[in-house]
């Protein structure tokens, strides 16, 4: 027995991770199922990773006694962090012993992309997928969109107790965090039904139009949790209907709207949302850049038909905003002001406490504020100005988080696209691919037209990126604290 | 069960996280955001930024459907009023902190009532009461009464010299003694004996034992029993004034302070007491006033620290009897270590209250005590409870309570595994913290 440094109560995080994989594979029953239903050889595959996935979670949860139960701080960080990547890694297992043998790196890359919700992909063609591989895609997204540990906190009560909290807020997008209830389990109750809710609204809406059921559920998986991923080669333009476009504009835009927010709004309190700076921004930055789109559409000649100005820039606007990275189909003609325009929407992601990333509006929000006082402050050095959003004075201490976590943020960014680059990919691939990931938007590396998916990269620009999209869907420090020092001292 | 706290003071904030912990849906109020922050992070609750006493923050807190509105800010207008609001909002039960011992008076109780104040918690008040028990019986470190003294509970301390040390609980119990020793605190835990745990020096332990056999206490622990004449007291707090008013001629104070206003107000309301002007800790001042024929110290300045080291410094003198107000609870194990006899808190006296209005959600007659991490609770059977159906020993009790005795038809008994329990009997449980649901849940 060897003696741990730290006193991190590892067997403790042991059991609940074991837990916890025993939730995802019942989540596989889901595409298992599938896969009997439509008669494809990738069931052995899911059966074969439930099987194992069951037994592992299973032993880790109950052959282990922890002798205390008390988790802090370090160990939600950690529990949080590692739950996303032993998700993953089991998560992927189908991939790899499945129809589609995809190499670990690949698998790995592609399952993190669905969890992380970034919808980038390194299948060329995935019209020839199974049914059970292309559901078990969406169905990752949609576990991973609301959170996995949130979930598991709405159904878990063990959690309640010990470390709960330290999860929830590890977890959880934004700078601070709502709850709309007194208990933790409740709160996540709460924002689990809103996105089940909307997930199923959405399913039916798509199935009354031109998708069946099965393409209808997995676009409203995919959707929901602002992912991305397709069922078919073309994506939604597949269906070629200015409904689907619309239908899944709608709910791409509600997907980045704080579900505390929209939980208010659905239970009477819709003024909540007009009073809420942060979607009014929303609202005003998703309506002056469609303005730009329309401009460049229209001077470099693609305006064709109508639904080329209106609904075609807005779904590309909502879909990049929102960080799910869905295209309509002719969009590289363009013109470079619109790539330049998506590397900002990427950027900003859409409101905190939502399914979308990026660095979300709220802290862009904060930042222009404070720099809006910082100039005022050059030529007037001794006013007193505040921060102040929604009517709330903000403190400086969150000010100095925010303008620390877009620092951080843009050094990853540039990090990563440096890394990349020294792997051979041209400068502006390299750094749109890592904006991407770290968003967990998943914008093909064929938009700034190198290459058609993610497989041109290399393996090893393949862990970077998965990284990348960790760190992105975590919000930096959950993940970026594990590797100090100090997080592992006594 | 829905609980609003208004005020994120001391008391507040420790209700708070306790109660989280008891697995209660918990709102948080107060007007100031930034003593809400780190609550809010770090703990399973809600909080929220807002006046206590504005009917709109009140409304968003919930108070309109709450089980039981808790007003525990410093003011006591504050609290009263509050109440009174969360009361015509809809709140079920109403509890507010108060600081006047008129308003504990029988008589206005109705007039409370009328305005939607259900119940008061005076810490102060407590805390006096405390310190007066403590004095009555100098070598207890916590003495309970429960049903009219019918049972008692005592905490004592051992030293080299109690016969007890040593013996495994197996054994003890097997001479039928006239005593359950219903935990034991070891440093900073407190543990529910098993058959199978030793006593051991320096040990707390917790007695239940009925009116006729505390005697009994005495001899097994190694104590004396003497009485307590001549008192000095630290610091002239609203404790030391609650004290004196109380003890009427049992005892002899002195109050020392190093504040002038503060003494000559003293002089004002506590007639019959001497009052010195000086530093407490200065030991020129302690001998002066004759430290050395003083049968019982009290510390009860602001400062925990300071109260712990002149209780050590009277120690040194030979004061047998110290006390100190500990308002720090980490320091609580702290103090107890070092042989201070009894530590006040007024954030545990608060709990108890509010803890005996958890309980008293099922029965009327509920009294509840909490000590630093356990509760003894006092709680009437009902017909068709869970624990009412077999012996004690076959109800497979949580680890973390156990029966510490019952009170029939008026009588105290002591509760042995075989013992079964009737409705109408009165149970004293003794519980760890985080464990009373699951008693109210056996009561239900």
């Amino acid at each position: 027995m060897f003696k741990l440094r730290s006193q991190i109560n590892f067997l403790m995080l042991t059991r609940v991770i074991g837990l916890l994989l025993m939730i995802e594979a019942a989540f596989m029953l889901i595409p298992f199922v599938t896969c009997l239903y439509y008669g494809e050889a990738d069931y052995k595959a899911f059966g074969i990773t439930m099987a194992a996935t069951v037994a592992i979670g299973a032993l880790m949860a109950f052959a282990i006694r922890p002798s205390r139960t008390d988790m802090g701080k370090r160990e939600g960080f950690l529990l949080t962090a590692l739950t996303w990547v032993v998700f993953t890694l089991f998560g992927m297992v189908p991939f790899m012993i499945g129809e589609t043998r995809l190499s670990v790196s690949d698998a790995f890359f592609e399952t993190m992309s669905g969890f992380t919700t970034t919808g980038a992909t390194i299948m060329t063609s995935i019209d020839h997928l199974s049914h059970g591989i292309l559901l078990w895609r969406c169905l990752m997204q949609w576990i991973g969109g609301m959170g996995i540990i949130l979930f598991t906190l709405a159904v878990i009560p063990m959690l309640n107790h010990s470390g709960g909290m330290q999860m929830f807020n590890a977890e959880v997008t934004g700078i601070t965090h709502d709850k709309l209830r007194p208990r933790i389990s409740q709160t996540a109750k709460v924002l689990w039904i809103v996105y089940v809710a909307l997930t199923v609204m959405l399913g039916v809406l798509l199935w009354l139009g031109p998708m069946d059921f099965f393409d209808g559920v997995c676009h409203a998986f995919s959707t929901m949790s602002t992912g991305g991923f397709s069922t078919r080669d073309a994506s939604v333009g597949a269906w070629d209907s200015v409904y689907v476009k619309v239908v899944v504009t709608l709910f791409m835009f509600l997907g980045g709207v704080n579900f505390a927010l929209l939980f208010k709004a659905a239970t009477g309190h819709v003024g909540e949302l007009w009073k809420s700076e942060v979607f009014r921004t929303y609202l005003i930055v998703i309506g002056a850049v469609l303005v730009l789109f329309i401009v460049a559409i229209v001077a470099n000649n693609q305006a064709h038909s109508w639904e080329n100005v209106t609904i075609d820039p807005l779904f590309q606007i909502v879909s990049t905003i929102t960080s799910t990275g869905l295209t309509v189909g002719n969009f590289e003609k363009w013109g470079s002001f619109v790539v330049a325009l998506m590397f900002m929407l990427m950027f900003f992601g859409a409101s905190a406490g939502s399914t979308s990333g990026g660095a979300k509006i709220d802290r862009m929000l904060f930042l222009l504020k404070n720099v809006r006082n910082e100039i005022r402050r050059t030529v007037h050095p001794n006013t007193i100005l505040s921060v102040r959003v929604n009517g709330k004075v903000l403190s400086s201490d969150l000010v100095n988080k925010v303008i620390a976590f877009l620092c951080l943020y843009v050094m990853l960014i540039a990090v990563g696209g440096i890394v990349l680059s020294a792997t051979g990919i041209p400068i502006v691939d390299a750094f749109f691919s890592s904006f991407s990931c770290i968003g967990n938007t998943g914008l093909g590396a064929g938009v700034t037209g190198y290459g058609g998916s993610y497989d041109i990269i290399s393996d090893f620009g393949k862990w970077i990126l998965s990284f990348l999209m960790l760190i992105g869907r975590l919000e930096l420090f959950t993940v970026i604290i594990l590797f100090t020092r100090g997080f592992w001292r006594k | 069960m829905r609980i609003v706290i208004a005020g994120a003071g001391e008391v507040g904030s420790h209700l708070a996280k306790l109660l989280s912990f008891e697995n209660q849906d918990i709102v948080l109020v107060d007007k100031d955001a930034s003593k809400l922050a780190n609550i809010d992070a770090n703990y399973n609750l809600m909080t929220m930024t807002g006046r206590p006493t504005s009917m709109q923050s009140l409304r968003d807190a919930g108070a309109e459907n709450c089980d039981l509105f808790i007003a525990v800010t410093p003011y006591e207008a504050t609290n009263i009023i509050s109440c009174s609001i969360a009361k015509r909002l809809g709140a079920e039960k109403t509890v507010a902190r108060i600081d006047n011992y008129e308003f504990m008076n029988k008589e206005n109780r109705s007039y409370f009532e009328s305005i939607g104040v259900d119940s008061l918690i005076y810490p102060e008040y407590l805390a006096a009461q405390e310190i007066i028990t403590a004095l009555k019986r100098p070598w207890v470190r916590h003495w309970f009464e429960l049903h009219d003294g019918e049972i008692i509970l005592v905490g004592v301390k051992m030293r080299e010299n109690a016969t007890l040390i040593g013996m495994q609980l197996r054994d003890l119990a097997a001479m039928q003694p006239s005593f359950h020793i219903s935990a034991i605190k070891r440093r900073h835990q407190t543990i529910i004996p098993r058959g199978d745990d030793y006593i051991k020096d320096n040990d707390i332990l917790y007695f239940t034992t009925t009116r006729d056999h505390v005697d009994d206490l005495l001899e097994i622990c190694g104590k004396i029993n003497y009485d307590v004449r001549n008192v000095l007291i630290m610091g002239g707090s609203r404790i030391a004034i609650r004290t004196v008013a109380l003890a009427g001629d049992d005892f002899e104070f002195k109050i020392i302070d190093d504040d002038i206003d503060v003494c000559r107000s003293l002089a004002e309301q506590c007639p019959d007491s001497e009052v010195i002007h000086g530093d407490a800790r200065d030991i020129e001042v302690l001998r002066e006033e004759g430290i050395g024929d003083v049968d019982a110290f009290i510390a009860l300045t602001d400062s925990s620290e300071t109260n712990i080291l002149a209780c050590l410094m009277a120690k040194e003198f030979g004061v047998v009897k110290t006390i100190a107000e500990v308002e720090n609870l980490q320091f609580i194990s702290e103090a107890e270590g070092l042989n201070i006899g009894t530590t006040i808190n007024k954030k545990l006296l608060a709990s108890s209250t509010i803890f005996q209005l958890l309980l008293d959600a099922d029965s009327s007659t509920s009294k509840c005590h909490a000590l630093l991490n356990a509760e003894v609770a006092e709680i009437e059977v009902r017909p068709h409870s869970k624990i009412t159906r077999g012996a004690v020993k076959d109800l497979s009790l949580s680890r973390d309570m156990t029966i510490a005795g019952l009170i029939r038809n008026g009588k105290g008994m002591l509760v042995t595994g075989n013992t079964v329990i009737e409705p109408g009997d009165h149970v004293v449980v003794f519980c760890l913290s985080g464990a009373l649901h699951k008693v109210e849940k056996l009561f239900n």
